[in-house]
């Protein structure tokens, strides 16, 4: 086994472990009593509105690659 | 509320998350101690969620090991048309996941075995190309999954609307990117060449979208912490496990793709 297979295998046991292990416990009170957590039941945007900064995002993008 | 009524009111809700009808069911699965949430439940679970997503890991690995090794015995021509029919009919589930969340239980795992098939066929061309590239793309990967449910669990990453929103965009921008560039291949014009690139914009700009998936992964993680706090039924369990695997097989492929991008310079 050379030492590549060994290194990001055991990152890849290693992390697999901690997120079996974490996952099960609530998160901290720090995020969970806020008033600006996301209202999951809700959808506080519109579809319009994230097209819309999709497509500033691409313009922006293809922008900057012509000054390249 | 009856189940039955909360089912069919949260079926009926084109909301890609929860209505609040359902979430107020109870929190029973909550212990007092503020620890673990008991498995007996009749709602979503944090323990239930996470068991599902490794129920769904193993079944990614084991699909894909088929494939994998089935390229690595009979070559590309072999193994691709099981992959694109891996890919197509993952997205056809995935679909269906998505507009009938109760179905979850059923079609998250097909979803899982057919993305599977696709992933190890990837997987072993581009590890055919740059050895050790899949062990190096798979530790990343689950490595970057820790880090961030780490940094949620402890409150330093903080999901706000506001974040949600930034995430949502440039994931859409990102689809759009990837949509224009394959309907530009199609007629022949080559498609938008930095996104393949490995020069310092392409590698950027792949660094851009790891960026982007693995935020995507701390509002999977908020979406799970609040069906279980509110007690979402226990289909959405599946559900919130499939977000999850979405997630991460589109942050594998991008890490392969940034480093096949280094790893070609």
């Amino acid at each position: 086994m050379d030492a590549n297979t060994l290194i990001f295998g055991s990152m890849a046991v290693i992390s697999l472990a901690i997120f079996l292990y974490l996952g099960r416990f609530k998160a901290s009170s720090k995020q969970t009593d806020r008033d600006d957590r996301i209202d999951w039941t809700k959808r506080s945007f519109s579809l319009w509105k994230i097209f819309l900064y999709s497509l500033v995002l691409v313009g922006g993008i293809v922008l900057v690659l012509q000054f390249i | 509320m009856s189940n039955h009524k909360a089912l069919n009111m949260f079926g009926r809700s084109g909301n890609p998350a929860l209505k609040a009808d359902t979430f107020s069911q109870s929190a029973r699965g909550t212990s007092s101690s503020g620890g673990i949430q008991s498995m007996d439940s009749a709602t979503m679970t944090l323990q239930g969620t996470v068991n599902k997503t490794g129920i769904l890991l193993a079944l990614v690995v084991l699909s894909a090991t088929y494939t994998w090794n089935l390229f690595f015995e009979g070559g590309a021509g072999a193994v691709m048309p099981i992959a694109i029919g891996g890919a197509i009919v993952g997205f056809i589930f995935a679909l269906i996941t998505i507009f009938k969340k109760q179905w979850a239980g059923t079609t998250a795992p097909i979803y899982a075995l057919a993305e599977g098939l696709f992933l190890g066929a990837i997987s072993g061309i581009f590890e055919a190309q740059y050895p050790g590239i899949v062990i190096q793309a798979v530790g990343l990967t689950l490595g970057t999954l820790a880090s961030l449910l780490f940094l949620y669990k402890t409150g330093i990453v903080k999901p706000t609307e506001n974040f949600r929103l930034m995430i949502t965009s440039a994931t859409m921008g990102i689809a759009l990117l990837y949509l224009v560039s394959m309907a530009m291949n199609m007629f022949g014009s080559g498609g938008i060449g930095f996104i393949h690139s490995n020069g310092l914009f392409g590698i950027g700009f792949s660094l851009f979208v790891v960026a982007i998936a693995a935020l995507n992964l701390v509002l999977d993680f908020d979406f799970i912490e609040q069906g279980s706090e509110m007690g979402a039924p226990k289909y959405m369990e599946w559900f919130g496990a499939f977000s999850l695997m979405v997630t991460l097989i589109w942050l594998y492929l991008e890490m392969l793709r940034l480093l096949a991008k280094l790893r070609s310079r």
